[in-house]
């Protein structure tokens, strides 16, 4: 017996292509999440990025997910609307839905490299979740948005890490002081042996340097590592004129709940 | 006269046919291959998060070394496998045990995030963290690569089965695809959730 499990002459049952919300416009809440100075302040913003970096973000709030996972969702909205430009796939669309409390950013082909899925994860879980249970969803998604253009543009130094959200700032400062600590032993170490003299000495020297230069590596290396296209220069605003017709996502970017 | 021009008529439409014939199935085969291509591509980043992995668990005091082990030893024999992405198309067989050494390694990945829940000092280091997300990412990009290669499949097993097509079409050169079952048990990807 063949077990060509994987065989299947039926079509494929992929998930039914149910009806997705067409959007309108940069922002579309039909949640009711977005108070109306934000909601004016992020199409300016997204408007203006667009201008500057043809880079198309769109935001998309829904009272809930009608039995979907907030994957296939948004993929499926991202798609169908087509958001981002047809060759260069740089879309992207943050979703909100209230009933499921889910938040997810879906990325387009040609923007995975500045919006990493870590990148997109850091955004949800470290600055808009946080929003999200202080009951100012509306902040969250504006916080959102403008993180999203930050890291689409190479600016990765609004996005705070991981490590933040369990340390708190006692750990982060404790942790300062101990690497400084740490510093200081291994120069005293380095002048030790160095005074000691013999070749030796200078073996341990180098290696100690070669440590600090390390830690000092590991610091930071995680702030930085932005270069990458810069996301160009406001040029003037820009009303809302469609989407670029770009279907090209390939379920990059992060999801995350409040 | 008329047997002529019945013949040469003839002709014609059957000429027509075969292009169409042939041209769309080459056009829906490249769909195929890409699609396929997309879908090792996912495998192979889910691949290289691995070795990642296991160095920021191992670091983690005492973890449980079954679980440790099964991953090394699912990502050691998916290694071992072939990669070339036309041999597994052509052959189902073949595929099907690359899928399931796929398999395997999911769900060793799977346990080992479960696993990992007991150990909240290594949850909470920056590795880890980053790697879970990483590893969400991936999941994800399976399952959509998967479901899109799907679609191209289904397109693409639809044209070469339909008449007149098959009639012009050659079973070795256009085969009947192999498509992902929907989610059968250790097929659907494992969810990552914490």
């Amino acid at each position: 017996m063949l077990s060509i499990a994987l065989l299947l002459l039926a079509p494929a049952p992929a998930p039914a292509p149910q009806e997705v919300p067409r959007l309108s416009g940069w922002i579309t809440d039909l949640a009711g999440f977005v108070e109306s100075g934000d909601r004016s302040a992020m199409e300016d913003l997204i408007g203006r990025y667009h201008a500057g970096s043809d880079n198309e973000i769109a935001v998309l709030t829904v009272p809930d997910l009608g039995g979907r996972d907030i994957e296939s969702f948004a993929l499926h909205v991202a798609r169908e609307n087509g958001i981002g430009d047809l060759q260069q796939e740089n879309g992207v669309l943050l979703v909100v839905a209230a009933a499921e409390r889910r938040i997810r950013i879906e990325v387009g082909r040609g923007l995975e490299g500045e919006l990493t899925d870590l990148v997109s994860g850091r955004i949800i879980d470290l600055i808009m979740v946080p929003e999200f249970k202080a009951g100012k969803p509306s902040l969250g998604i504006r916080r959102g948005v403008e993180a999203i253009v930050a890291a689409a543009g190479g600016d990765l130094s609004a996005i705070p890490e991981d490590g933040d959200r369990h340390q708190g700032g006692s750990g982060v400062f404790g942790g300062l002081i101990g690497i400084l600590v740490l510093f200081f032993l291994l120069s005293m170490l380095a002048r030790g042996a160095r005074s000691a003299g013999g070749r030796r000495g200078g073996g341990l020297g180098g290696m100690s340097g070669m440590l600090t230069g390390m830690l000092l590596g590991q610091m930071l290396g995680g702030r930085g590592g932005s270069g990458g296209r810069s996301g160009g220069g406001f040029r003037g605003g820009g009303g809302f004129r469609g989407f670029g017709g770009s279907r090209g996502f390939g379920g990059g970017g992060a999801s995350g709940g409040w | 006269m008329l047997i002529l021009l019945l013949v040469i008529g003839a002709a014609v439409i059957g000429f027509f046919l075969y292009t169409g014939a042939k041209n769309g199935a080459v056009k829906r085969d490249e769909a195929v291959k890409a699609g396929w291509g997309n879908v090792q591509t996912t495998y192979q980043r889910r691949l290289d998060l691995v070795p990642n992995l296991v160095e920021t668990v191992k670091g983690a005091a005492n973890f449980e070394q079954d679980t440790l082990a099964q991953v090394t030893e699912a990502r050691a024999s998916v290694g071992r496998m072939t990669v070339d992405p036309q041999a597994l198309l052509d052959n189902p067989e073949l595929m099907q045990q690359w899928m399931e050494a796929q398999n395997r390694l999911g769900g060793a990945l799977q346990r080992l995030l479960v696993v990992a829940e007991n150990y909240p000092e290594l949850k909470a280091t920056q590795n880890f963290l980053s790697l879970q997300h990483e590893l969400e990412g991936t999941e994800n990009r399976i399952n959509v690569a998967r479901q899109d290669y799907n679609k191209v499949v289904a397109d693409y097993n639809t044209f070469v089965r339909k008449i007149p097509n098959t009639w012009f079409l050659s079973d070795a050169e256009f085969p009947v695809r192999p498509a992902f079952e929907a989610s059968a048990g250790a097929e659907q990807a494992p969810q990552v959730k914490f």
